[in-house]
């Protein structure tokens, strides 16, 4: 052992930086691969198409188009009341996320109940959080149905005189499904919002209240900019996640009445699986990833910037 | 110094604002409950009742009797679980990496691991269909963990970097002047101390393989392969669905998940945020 | 003699190969029957094949229907369709066009097959692409119980007299409605089933040389034009804009809709889930001066055969003992549905008198659905969709909507 070491302590320097350098990537090789294989060929395939005409629908060989699909989606008007839904559904859902995620895990910190009701009381307010998205559709279109429980309460108590059409009308379409999406998705929130809580230092809190803050400059001066750094990665991901939103929009409306709850990614689905237009889906695709890339490099950068 | 009257005040409107979200956040679940017990034309009477003389436990014995929904059940938490452990796994070498080690290519590896859940699954199905025939993973386990992995890996790796730079690498340093090497630094000092971390990593995993439906049914193509919201599918027929097993069955597949976190919740808890503290 | 014994070792080994071989052909079925099915029933014909045809497995491919044509795509597109695919009929010009389906207009020439049997075919181009297997029809239900506290003795055998009847039944304060329509955006077929169904029950065509032809048409405009009025006149259950097709037969189940056009695949579920309905069957009503025969909208479970399937030979026999006589009516039978082959006589039509009303019907009638083979023919009726609710809520004039309707369409052929 000894001697090994002595032997090639000539050459170690060297050969050492370049094992040294190689660490990080032999972490990262697992993920490396299997993102290069199951992620980057499929959707290096979906840009490939997106130049092409006449992909998988039709026996012929596909042509070469170029950015002439593109140009076309752009120009169409279902497109941009897609693109225009997709921001008002996914901005208000991010938002309203947050400020429920907020709220509940603010409440759920408070030391003025027992441990035991703050178990329970978490164990429900995580509940919409472990259902798949279609039962979540299913038993909203239940709830939602005009004669459905919601509208029997609202007329029972006489906030309403007749059944509301919630999902069939063309004015509370997208307003509902965004309703039921954020029910769905606050408690990813909250419970990181709970954990956030925790980790701030109490003896912020007593130093700034022997300043004699109240409770609300407390929340603004310290809380909110502690949690800052959980706030903008929730809100990146969410946001993400929320414009691929598909099966509890398609599920519930259908994208309808009309187009007025159609997203990006029903608009997609029904281009590529009803249209038969693979093409322009895949377009549609691609520009959605360029959409969401520019969210991506907003939220690195700023993440650079946090950390110098 | 606050009055005494001044804090049961507080209280009484932090148990009101408690009462109100459970409300809000229990109230359809409890809809789904109740109507798991109904007879299906019950769960579509007006007015609606929460109970009524329905009440049945056979949707729940037909989901629990039948073979082919239990198969549902044990490739559900078969491969959730993996995914759960694989991609922990991985997720915690690569936020290693990113956490502690200067590398060229840092920024734009982490941008491409953001960017490639950028694009929505339902455009990528078929490319992704015929790269999964041509590995011959079509139908098997390996296609949908495989497949789990590559849409929670990001958000484990985000999670996992973010609770690596809360660390002190004065930890790190203690071990290396003892002749240790990083993999050591790895699991003796930083996997312990992120145990909440890895958990909260590992629940949101989990709820996602356990919920996920479209790859589930593109992938597999026999009954012996399927997952939970499959089986949930399949009870929506060409003409009419079976509304009360619907909710038996996602009632039961909800239960694992919500015990999962009963179990972990305290890890959980102080674990999800530290994560993104540093991001 | 070394030479000989090899030749002889050879021919053994070719001979017991072609046994192995043709002992092993196994066929994927891809089709959502199954889960439709009572639990077991559709095995155990797929068991009766098997006895039948030693060789030859099938292997049951089940999915549920909503999604069952995506898979297909998909399946077809990287090389994995199943040999035998279950069809609808809004599907197969677009598989057709992928070059997925194989000609069994070829197939039967190589089976030597008579075709006489078969109630229909579905063909693209000269060549047939589509059996239908069995067919569901879409009667009108009638609530007989509504109908009799209303005063009403028959069930409406015009559009005037199904609207007279529709408005008396109406009771929003009771909850009661007339009718019910379907026009979710999620599956548009309510248009096909509940709305175009109209104008083939009069003998209308929204079709001319094989293209659209809605603009000016005086068919079409009446039946729009009478919905646009039942609609108007409030005597639509509401929730019309997001509503399915599962979600209308609770509606008549629970007694809130008089009428409604449905399949007869629900007669038996109807039964089921409320033992207590009073309901009869009867024809869509035609428009007042019509006496022509009636078309009968339908759904059917076709079937077709991968065109890139190694083993074409065998799915044509699964596919042939699936439209034998014995079998087909096997099939309709615990299907509920009317057979694919005219020599069949399903057992239920002879037991149950509801079933031998829908048959009658079924008889007088005719086959009708123009969606059938059309292209892209789901994305055609949630384009007619569109327009038609815009129609309805009073955006559009009739003359607008069928233009747009016409425009939208042309773009897909």
């Amino acid at each position: 052992m000894q001697k090994s070491r002595v032997s090639t302590g000539l050459k170690r320097p060297g050969r050492h930086r370049l094992m040294k350098g190689l660490v990080p990537y032999l972490y990262l090789s697992p993920t490396l691969v299997l993102l290069a294989v199951l992620s980057l060929i499929p959707i290096a395939t979906v840009f490939t198409y997106s130049l092409l005409d006449n992909v998988i629908i039709t026996r012929d060989a596909p042509t070469f188009v170029g950015i002439s699909n593109y140009l076309d989606i752009i120009s169409k008007s279902h497109f941009r009341q897609a693109l225009q839904n997709t921001l008002v559904f996914a901005i208000a859902s991010v938002i309203a996320h947050f400020i429920l995620g907020l709220s509940f895990a603010l409440l759920l910190n408070t030391n003025l109940i027992g441990a035991n009701a703050k178990a329970l009381f978490r164990v429900i307010y995580i509940l919409p959080w472990v259902f798949t998205a279609s039962i979540i559709a299913i038993l909203w279109r239940l709830l939602l149905n005009p004669n459905g429980v919601v509208n029997y309460l609202l007329i029972s108590v006489g906030l309403a005189n007749e059944p509301i059409e919630w999902l069939s009308s063309r004015q509370l379409a997208l307003q509902s499904v965004t309703f039921i999406n954020i029910w769905a998705g606050y408690p990813f929130y909250m419970v990181s919002f709970l954990a956030g809580l925790q980790g701030i230092p109490t003896s912020l809190y007593e130093a700034a209240k022997i300043d004699g803050a109240n409770g609300v400059q407390l929340f603004r001066y310290i809380t909110l900019p502690q949690l800052k750094p959980i706030i903008t990665s929730l809100a990146m991901l969410d946001f993400i996640w929320t414009t691929h939103q598909f099966t509890l929009i398609w599920m519930t409306t259908g994208g309808g009445p009309i187009r007025s709850s159609e997203v990006l990614s029903t608009y997609t689905y029904k281009t590529a699986f009803s249209a038969f237009q693979f093409s322009q889906a895949s377009t549609i695709a691609m520009i959605i990833l360029a959409l969401t890339t520019f969210v991506a490099i907003f939220y690195v950068r700023n993440q650079r910037m946090a950390a110098e | 110094m606050r009055r005494p009257s001044a804090t049961a005040l507080t209280r009484a409107l932090v148990i009101c604002g408690l009462v109100l979200g459970a409300l809000f956040a229990g109230l359809p679940v409890l809809w789904m409950f109740a109507s798991s017990f109904k007879s299906n034309t019950q769960i579509f009477a007006y007015p609606p009742r929460l109970i009524d003389e329905s009440f049945s436990l056979a949707p729940y014995r037909a989901v629990l009797t039948d073979p082919q929904q239990l198969r549902f059940f044990f490739n559900s938490y078969f491969v959730s679980t993996l995914v759960t452990l694989l991609t922990t796994l991985v997720g915690i070498l690569a936020g290693y990496s990113f956490s502690r080690y200067k590398f060229r290519f840092k920024n734009s590896l982490n941008l491409l691991i953001i960017g490639v859940q950028s694009v929505p699954p339902i455009t990528l199905m078929i490319p992704y269909f015929g790269l999964i025939v041509l590995l011959k993973l079509y139908n098997t386990y390996w296609a949908l963990i495989l497949t789990y992995m590559v849409f929670t890996l990001p958000y484990a790796i985000i999670m996992m970097t973010g609770y690596f730079n809360t660390l002190p690498r004065d930890l790190d340093e203690a071990v290396l002047i003892d002749g240790g090497s990083s993999l050591v630094i790895l699991w003796r000092i930083l996997v312990p101390i992120s145990l909440p971390g890895i958990v909260s990593v590992g629940v949101y995993t989990f709820m996602l393989a356990w919920n996920e439906f479209l790859f589930a049914l593109t992938l597999t193509r026999t009954n012996e392969m399927r997952t939970v919201p499959v089986g949930i599918q399949l009870l929506m027929g060409q003409h009419s669905f079976e509304w009360n097993q619907m909710m038996a069955m996602s009632v039961l597949g909800s239960l694992p998940v919500l015990i999962l976190f009963l179990v972990f919740q305290r890890y959980f808890i102080s674990g999800m945020a530290a994560g993104s503290v540093k991001g | 003699m070394n030479k000989a014994f090899r030749s002889l070792v050879t021919l053994v080994a070719f001979i017991v190969a072609g046994i192995v071989l043709a002992q092993n052909v196994t066929l994927e079925f891809a089709q959502w029957w199954e889960p439709e099915l009572p639990a077991g029933e559709f095995r155990a014909l797929m068991d009766e094949f098997e006895a039948q045809n030693p060789g030859i497995s099938v292997e049951l491919i089940s999915g549920p229907y909503s999604t069952t044509r995506d898979q297909i795509v998909a399946g077809a597109a990287t090389g994995t369709m199943a040999d035998v695919v279950g069809l609808d009929g809004a599907w197969v010009n677009d598989f057709v066009r992928q070059g997925s389906l194989a000609s069994l207009t070829a197939l039967m020439g190589d089976a030597g097959y008579d075709d006489s049997e078969l109630a229909a075919q579905i063909q693209l181009g000269g060549s047939t692409y589509m059996i239908p297997v069995v067919n569901f029809v879409y009667p009108v239900f009638v609530n007989e119980d509504l109908l009799e506290q209303a005063g009403v003795d028959a069930p409406p055998s015009t559009r005037s007299e199904f609207a007279a009847v529709a408005a008396t039944l109406t009771d929003p304060g009771n909850n009661v409605y007339g009718w019910v329509l379907p026009l979710s955006m999620e599956l548009p077929n309510g248009i096909q089933n509940d709305v175009m169904s109209w104008l083939w029950a009069s003998g209308g065509s929204m079709m001319a040389d094989g293209q659209p032809n809605l603009v000016g048409n005086a068919d079409v405009i009446s039946v729009v034009e009478f919905i646009k009025g039942l609609y108007d006149d409030g005597v639509i259950a509401p929730g019309v804009f997001s509503m399915r097709e599962p979600d209308k037969v609770e509606e008549f189940v629970n007694g809130r809709v008089g009428m409604m056009v449905g399949s007869l695949a629900w007669l038996n579920l109807i039964r089921d889930r409320n033992p207590d309905l009073n309901f009869a069957i009867t024809a869509l009503p035609a428009a007042d001066d019509y006496m022509g025969p009636r078309g009968l909208p339908y759904a059917s479970w076709g079937i077709g055969v991968a065109e890139n399937s190694e083993h074409q030979a065998e799915a044509w026999k699964l596919v042939e003992f699936l439209m034998s006589s014995e079998y087909n009516s096997k099939l309709s039978s615990i299907a509920n549905a009317f057979p694919g082959n005219v020599t069949s006589t399903p057992d239920f039509v002879e037991t149950d008198q509801l079933f031998a009303d829908a048959f009658n019907v079924f008889q007088q009638g005719y086959l009708a659905n123009e969606f059938v083979g059309l292209p892209v023919a789901e994305n055609l009726m949630r384009l007619f969709d569109e327009q038609f609710q815009l129609y309805l809520d009073g955006d559009l004039s009739v003359d607008e909507l069928l233009a747009n309707a016409q425009e939208a369409w042309l773009e897909n052929f």
